[in-house]
């Protein structure tokens, strides 16, 4: 049971409302306590459905277009230099295109003061270059990740095969059981038919478990980070479907990569 | 309402379907933005803010956790935090901002969200304003009292007793 001068701290912490000696013992008494991290975790979930009670404004159309061309991926396909020194090398040039892309975009900007014909076109190429650089951060971001795992010791690779539906297809998985952490490489593998999509199962005593769906570029290639939290415990056997786009959970479309854990 | 279609689209975005974005942009901006606008007063950068949340929930979709809440909370929480990191940046702070008037606001959108508008309107009005000038000002446990002008230990009481209330009467997310 919780005292009500533990309570108290629990719940002007889940608002951030503590300050002074007080955060202080919060945080003394949340290292330690289980039942504390519980009680705080949960005031958290209702201090965020409070912001539901707060009536709905639709923001302008507008904001809908800039959040989608600022996020668009970019087309290129991403670099697949893992598991090589050639890592290295894709992260100092991936590094240098985002410094030439900054360096386009400030100069479209100082282009565009002077005229405005000029204006309307480095505003387009400043969108273009901020939705290249966002991608490419996205990108370094996963291949950080994937390079955290891969030097972890304990972390395992599998290699899929392709199977009759896609012959020249070919995957990895990089796993770490204790950190329920994974990625996939894939390649080789057809674009999925619109409204359909590829979906990862991780076998192992009983019915195969869902861990994820992807899609891959335009070159057949997907670098695919797992969904965290999934149980790896006696995996056997890594396979990939081709299933409706959201996903199923339970395998019903063609089987196309598999590999077993040795 | 961790809605099935909510949840498909969580799985899209983590799987990086960026269709999907637009999609759950149009369930969702509508609620962000209200948010965002209750604690800033100020469209513009409300609508900074609903474009930083979306961007966050294009980067991060793989971090929602549904055993941890709704979508609608996870998002709630993003507005909530970068809305009063906003508030706290500006220079000068209105001291009293215009209290929103009891019954003036159009209904919120659905069952969960009216339960909790419900449940925050039957508090005894000293307590739900402790509340709001946490949650939505952002004001710490002593700003709180000195707004107020009450004694450090009544603000606490007051929100300690509402929050107790509040999740006694709205029980786990649906």
């Amino acid at each position: 049971m919780i005292d009500e001068r533990k309570l108290d701290l629990v719940v002007l912490a889940a608002l951030d409302a503590l300050d002074g000696e007080d955060r202080a013992a919060f945080e003394a008494l949340v290292a330690k306590d289980p039942e504390i991290q519980r009680e705080v975790a949960a005031y958290r979930e209702l201090v965020g459905r409070l912001g539901t009670a707060t009536a709905p404004v639709p923001p302008p159309a507008a904001l809908r277009e800039r959040l989608l061309r600022e996020t668009r991926p970019a087309p290129a396909a991403r670099p697949l230099a893992w598991l090589s020194p050639a890592l290295a090398a894709a992260l100092v040039a991936a590094l240098a295109g985002l410094v030439v892309v900054v360096a386009q975009r400030n100069a479209a900007r100082r282009e565009a003061a002077f005229e405005r014909q000029a204006a309307q076109e480095a505003r387009q190429v400043a969108q273009r270059a901020e939705a290249e650089a966002a991608a490419l951060r996205e990108s370094l971001a996963i291949e950080v990740a994937f390079r955290e795992l891969v030097i972890r010791p304990q972390s395992r690779v599998v290699s899929l095969a392709g199977l009759p539906p896609a012959p020249q297809a070919n995957a990895r998985v990089v796993w770490h059981a204790e950190r329920r952490e994974a990625v996939l490489l894939a390649s080789g593998l057809a674009a999925a038919p619109a409204g359909k999509a590829y979906e990862l199962w991780i076998i192992a005593k009983a019915a195969p478990v869902p861990a994820g769906v992807f899609q891959v570029d335009a070159q057949g290639r997907a670098v695919f980070r797992l969904p965290e939290g999934l149980d790896f415990a006696g995996v056997k056997t890594f396979a990939v479907t081709l299933e409706p786009e959201a996903g199923v959970p339970a395998p019903t479309g063609p089987m196309v990569l598999a590999g077993a854990v040795s | 309402m961790a809605s099935a279609a909510a949840a498909s689209l969580i799985r899209r975005l983590t799987s990086g379907d960026h269709k999907a974005l637009g999609e759950f942009y149009d369930l969702y901006a509508g609620l962000v933005n209200g948010l965002a606008i209750r604690i800033l007063r100020d469209p513009a950068e409300a609508e900074d803010t609903v474009q930083e949340v979306f961007v966050q929930v294009w980067r991060q979709a793989a971090r929602f956790d549904p055993s941890r809440g709704t979508p609608e909370a996870w998002l709630c929480t993003m507005a909530r935090t970068r809305a009063l990191d906003r508030l706290r940046k500006r220079t000068s702070r209105r001291e009293e901002p215009e209290q929103e008037k009891p019954g003036a606001s159009p209904a919120p959108r659905n069952e969960e969200a009216l339960a909790v508008r419900r449940a925050l309107d039957g508090l005894p009005p000293e307590q739900k304003r402790a509340l709001e000038l946490a949650y939505y000002e952002g004001l710490t446990q002593t700003e709180i009292a000195d707004r107020l002008k009450e004694p450090l230990g009544t603000v606490k009481t007051r929100i300690r007793t509402a929050m107790i209330r509040l999740r006694g009467v709205l029980g786990p997310a649906a």
